[in-house]
């Protein structure tokens, strides 16, 4: 019984044969415990050892050789995901900013253009600036075309920075018929008309003056406080408020529209 | 003015009025209110800070007569004339 095993296990290794052969009568004869196990275990150690031996520098080789493709090549990949997901993540920043940018506006107020400071709950919570006295002047004017009478109820106003005043136009209407005006106004100097708030006033909108009416326009205005912290408002002392009046005329009259039925 | 081509100041951008424009007063209701702050203005040698209940008065006409939307008197910046003159709609306006 241990004889064929013993030979099953020489069948499998053609090279060693003779000198397993050999080595195996040898071990067999002097020892009687084991003699199986012996054997198996030497013939084991021999064949494996070659084997090993044997396979290990072709599969060394060529798995180094391959080993270091594949790290060159998943290197690469890393490289190229990298890059890929930066290319993405600019493109979806470049998409996000604009409702990132409404959100910004939104909270900080700015609405795309820079106000200094021109906050409609100011005028509950400013202080006057008592020593610093501002001379503001009205000047009013018309467009040529334009019959009414319009002119400032005073000529100057002085104010502080920080308080709200009133001041007075009046416009007439000399003609028979109804004329509709509307005004612009402007601040002289430039800089210091940032600092000009109106509260309330008759500009910007159409104004109806029947014939020979006469009516009394308020502006109800402030200076902002932050003028007195202003350098390059230290030496202005008079501010010039010009309103000026426009006709405004009818609407266009359109040609017919083509497919469009008027009754 | 504001369209001359300045090239390096800055040009004037007129802003729209933070409340709105007021109704014209055709009939005259607070005619009155405004005489009497033209007068104070003429008298102080047109000082606002000596007028300023007077200016105060003719804006109130103004909202009890629809010719101006109703606010409380803080945010018209008349904070300071509440002390001293209290009315049941400051009192309101104050809740």
């Amino acid at each position: 019984m241990l004889l064929p095993c013993v030979l099953r296990e020489f069948s499998r290794c053609s090279t060693l044969s003779m000198h397993c052969s050999r080595v195996l009568q040898q071990k067999l004869q002097p020892s009687e415990r084991g003699l199986h196990t012996q054997a198996q275990e030497f013939i084991a150690r021999r064949i494996g050892l070659r084997l090993k031996s044997q396979t290990r520098g072709i599969k060394n080789r060529s798995n180094k050789r391959t080993s270091q493709e594949d790290e060159w090549k998943s290197k690469n990949k890393t490289v190229l995901t990298y890059i890929a997901a930066a290319g993405v993540g600019m493109i979806g920043i470049s998409y996000a900013s604009v409702p990132l940018y409404r959100l910004y506006c939104q909270a900080s107020g700015l609405g795309g253009t820079a106000v200094a400071g021109h906050d409609a709950d100011q005028v509950a919570t400013m202080t006057p600036v008592k020593d610093r006295v501002i001379k503001i002047t009205f000047n009013a004017d018309t467009h040529a075309s334009m019959q009414w009478n319009f002119r400032p109820q005073q000529s100057e106003i002085y104010v502080v920075p920080g308080e709200t005043a009133l001041a007075f136009y009046r416009a007439r209407n000399p003609t028979d018929k109804p004329v509709i005006g509307i005004s612009t106004y402007n601040v002289v100097p430039f800089d210091a008309g940032q600092y000009f708030n109106k509260i309330q006033c008759f500009c910007f909108e159409e104004q109806r003056l029947n014939p020979k009416e006469e009516v009394d326009m308020p502006v109800f205005f402030y200076i902002d406080p932050e003028f007195d912290e202003d350098p390059r408002m230290a030496r202005v002392d008079t501010i010039t408020l010009s309103y000026t009046f426009f006709e405004a005329k009818e609407g266009q009259p359109l040609p017919p529209l083509p497919g469009y039925s008027y009754k | 003015m504001s369209t001359a081509m300045n090239f390096s100041s800055k040009a004037f951008k007129p802003r729209a009025p933070d409340k709105g424009s007021f109704p014209l007063d055709h009939f005259g209701e607070c005619k009155g209110f405004k005489e009497t702050f033209m007068k104070c203005l003429r008298d102080n040698s047109f000082d606002n800070s000596m007028c300023r209940l007077q200016s105060k008065d003719y804006l109130q006409c103004r909202m009890d007569n629809q010719l101006m939307a109703k606010e409380p008197l803080e945010k018209l910046g008349f904070a300071d004339l509440k002390e001293t003159s209290p009315s049941p709609e400051d009192k309101d306006a104050k809740e």
